[in-house]
């Protein structure tokens, strides 16, 4: 199969694109064809604004951890970086120019990473503008807009805080943001969320909570390699033990059963590994109660004891092999 | 005459970081450096899970994202009275590798080189290198179709910036080398964390996934592929750099301010950690030979002087009160100002360096006249990274070992529970320099936390005595010719490698109070 675009084969993007593809006709959507159609009649590539507010980096971390496509396709190739803070060459009041001249122009890519504070506009300013502005005045004439991260999603860490961080949707209500929410943002999803619009030019079908549906249509329990062990109730009690080395982690703490996400089947970084099959408990970090409603982390809670009760009850069948 | 310019957003970066300087006769004469974003983890924190402290720390920074995770884990592991097994601390040491050498690629390569180098001097490349001409096709490429973003725009290259092609080509193509070898450097970590940003495995305790063989080839098979471009292009990069085209700023000591620098030491050399790989140790100034005199954490305090909390005195990291006072106009930053008896220090590889007395540092400084510095700070962090690299390999053979003993052990199980009371520092030194986080622990829940970090050292502003913090001071006297084009401001900033999230994290050390905000 020929490439589709510098150093992104069909395949590749339609890894990117969905481990579930199938399910959601993905595969009829982009063929070959229309892929590289679609991207040679763009002409130029898309601008992208990429705003961080109250955030970690994180998320830009993660737009740099792709091996296919490159980091260096991606910033170089793929999208025109018109304005990311980390990256672009400008800094201060030159900086804030292209940024306003991109907005002049219309059209763009706008990624928010990080929330909005609610409780003053000055626990984030930028160029000595409050961030809840500047996102808003960005978005007015953007093509699409895309939150990255459970900070700009659902409020993440920074909404439990008193500075009161916002997701971006509350502060540009009538608009439609794309949330990819896990914290950070998985590489894959924001990669193939970008493809995707720049193929369709419109943004892939949504879950209730705005998430792409072909990276959160599935429990994170239901693909889990632990399942097995937690129908039969083998849980980890000792991280030194190799024979409880593949048990369930529910009680250290997993809310696997009550968090959307492919990550057991796309898992991280490359497909190298992820949070479960590094012995480490799923924190539910894709959905809105992250991080506050998810304590205690590491032992049983609220959440954990809600997930047995409902195995109790039956409400969570043994897994069967199709 | 003088003229006031303000830098803000400071970009390439992490974090949200304002620069303000005044410039009398070509020269900065003051300087104020500000953070203008604040979350306040602490009301997350207090009453809950200790064990929580770590994941949720981790967040401070994505870009260094484990290392207050790590920090986070000793004190919990001081407060639980918890033995970290050897074969935790190993791994706990690889993972941490792997982030010093992804971070070090990037601050050099994609954080501060644009500020170097002539971007669009590749065009004039006359080479016969095929893979270099690939490079200087793919940037006229970019400037044919008008779209040279985020290259440009920029500030003018000035008289130290390199505009040899030969030299810029080469660095253009490490560019992007560079980030491609960062992504395997992050992806050497994840095989034993989980994922990155924000490894997984790192608790209380020790570490949650038991290695395998075939886990530990990988690894290293990747490490031998990230080592041979640290020691074949990063460091001859740095060389080069510093030897040529910069040797004039780099003697020049362009960049230099206090000469006090403080490192908490990191990364245990054996079982029981008698021999670290860096040093602890403090060094105020320059002039009594670089004598190095212990650490004693006692000596921490942090002034709110002109910081937007509520007025007070300062205090140690386990006495502070932090009240945000946003109507305070004599204050001017989110960073509080942390001092060491008194005195503001640097963090970072080149205080590290300096204190644990690396003679290849030393032997720059004493031998071939370059001065502390901001191309000092670049050569240090270069040296570093190969010095991680090597140990690195020791801890992987060191883990081979201690695999194959019956026995194995990764966690200490029987301390995972809270205590009902206690109280733990952790101390690290992560990439951008010594870090500390204090918890107190009451009831099973957390009772206090606190986090002095690197950035919170360099970024600071004033303190009670007028001192300016680190940044602040390495500005004075540097030469901005043209204040429409303050490159050097921007080269000096960067030489820090700063990271402002991190240093605005805003965590009680003191009571579960509710928090009080003063606002107007």
């Amino acid at each position: 199969m020929g490439k589709v675009f510098d150093g992104l084969s069909r395949r590749d993007f339609l890894k990117l694109c969905g481990g579930v593809a199938a399910t959601v006709g993905l595969a009829d959507l982009f063929s070959v064809e229309k892929v590289a159609a679609a991207l040679e009649s763009a002409g130029k590539k898309p601008p992208v604004i990429w705003l961080e507010g109250q955030d970690c980096a994180g998320c830009t971390i993660s737009l740099i951890s792709l091996e296919d496509p490159t980091p260096a396709s991606i910033i170089l190739d793929k999208i025109s970086i018109r304005y990311h803070e980390t990256i672009m060459a400008a800094s201060g009041s030159m900086a804030e120019k292209v940024r306003e001249d991109t907005i002049k122009e219309g059209g763009y890519v706008l990624i928010v990473e990080g929330s909005i504070p609610s409780a003053d506009d000055r626990y984030c300013l930028v160029g000595g503008k409050p961030f809840k502005e500047i996102v808003q005045e960005t978005a007015r004439n953007a093509a699409v807009i895309i939150g990255v991260g459970a900070c700009s999603a659902f409020g993440g860490i920074p909404g439990g805080t008193p500075s009161k961080g916002l997701p971006v949707s509350k502060i540009i209500p009538g608009k439609t943001v794309i949330n990819l929410s896990t914290c950070p943002v998985h590489m894959d999803h924001l990669a193939g969320t970008i493809l995707y619009y720049l193929v369709t030019k419109k943004a892939p079908p949504l879950d209730k909570l705005n998430r792409p549906v072909m990276y959160f249509g599935t429990l994170v329990h239901d693909n889990c390699r632990r399942r097995a062990h937690f129908d039969e109730e083998r849980f980890l009690t000792d991280w030194n033990d190799p024979k409880q080395q593949d048990w369930c982690l529910l009680q250290k703490g997993c809310k696997g059963p009550e968090t959307y996400g492919d990550c057991p089947i796309r898992r991280w970084n490359n497909g190298i590994n992820f949070c479960i099959d590094a012995g480490a408990p799923c924190q539910g970090c894709s959905e809105p109660g992250f991080y506050v409603k998810h304590s205690p982390l590491y032992a049983m809670g609220p959440a954990t004891d809600r997930i047995m009760a409902r195995k109790a009850a039956g409400l969570i069948p043994k897994k069967e092999i199709v | 005459m003088t003229k006031r310019i303000t830098i803000d957003p400071m970009t390439r970066i992490e974090g949200h970081l304002k620069i303000e300087v005044e410039i009398e006769n070509g020269k900065v004469k003051d300087a104020w450096s500000s953070g203008t974003m604040a979350r306040g983890f602490e009301a997350l924190l207090l009453g809950k899970d200790p064990r929580d402290a770590s994941y949720v720390t981790s967040r401070f920074c994505g870009v260094c994202f484990s290392v207050h995770q790590l920090a986070s884990a000793r004190a919990l592991d001081a407060a639980f009275g918890a033995q970290v097994p050897w074969g935790g601390t190993l791994l706990r040491n690889l993972v941490m590798g792997a982030e010093y050498i992804y971070d070090h690629m990037i601050h050099f390569y994609h954080l501060s080189a644009l500020d170097y180098i002539d971007v669009m001097a590749v065009a004039n490349y006359k080479g016969k290198d095929p893979a270099l001409n690939k490079v200087k096709e793919k940037v006229v490429g970019l400037v044919k179709r008008g779209d040279v973003f985020p290259l440009v725009p920029r500030y003018e290259p000035d008289e130290f910036s390199v505009k040899d092609p030969d030299i810029v080509i080469s660095a253009v193509k490490h560019y992007l080398d560079a980030l491609q070898m960062q992504v395997k450097a992050k992806n050497m970590g994840v095989i034993f964390g989980g994922r990155a940003p924000h490894y997984q495995s790192i608790v209380v305790g020790g570490f949650t996934q038991l290695p395998d063989v075939n886990q530990l080839a990988r690894f290293r098979s990747m490490l031998d592929e990230v080592a041979q471009f640290v020691t074949e292009v990063y460091i001859p990069d740095v060389v080069a750099f510093g030897t040529g085209p910069l040797l004039p700023l780099a003697k020049a000591g362009i960049g230099g301010g206090h000469p006090n620098y403080l490192s908490y030491g990191g990364f245990e050399m054996d079982e029981g950690g008698k021999k670290l790989l860096f040093k602890p140790g403090v060094i105020v100034g320059l002039n009594g030979g670089m004598a190095v005199k212990p650490f004693d954490q006692k000596k921490i305090t942090e002034s709110v002087r002109y910081s937007w909390y509520k007025k007070d005195t300062p205090k140690h990291p386990y006495a502070g009160e932090q009240i945000f006072d946003l109507k305070r106009s004599d204050a001017y930053s989110f960073v509080k100002a942390p001092r060491y008896d008194t005195v503001p220090m640097e963090v970072g590889p080149l205080a590290r360096a300096l204190v644990d007395q690396d003679p290849t540092i030393l032997g720059l400084v004493k031998n071939q006249g370059v001065k502390p510095g901001a191309v000092a700070r670049h050569a240090a962090r270069a040296v570093e990274t190969k010095r991680i690299v090597d140990a690195m390999y020791g801890w992987c053979d060191q883990l081979t070992t201690a695999m194959t003993k019956p026995g194995f052990k990764i966690h200490d199980t029987a301390h995972w529970n809270p205590p009902a009371t206690g109280e733990g520092a952790g101390f690290y030194e992560a990439p951008r320099g010594a870090l500390g986080h204090w918890i107190r622990i009451k009831d099973h829940k957390i009772a206090g936390y606190q986090a002095v970090v690197p950035s919170t050292w360099n970024a600071s502003p004033r303190d009670e005595r007028g001192k300016r913090g680190q940044y602040e001071e390495s500005l004075i006297g540097v030469p901005v010719p043209d204040p429409q084009n303050p490159i050097n401001v921007v080269r000096v900033i960067r030489s820090f490698d700063p990271c402002l999230a991190c240093a605005i994290h805003l965590i009680d050390p003191r009571t579960n109070e509710i928090r009080k905000f003063i606002v107007e």
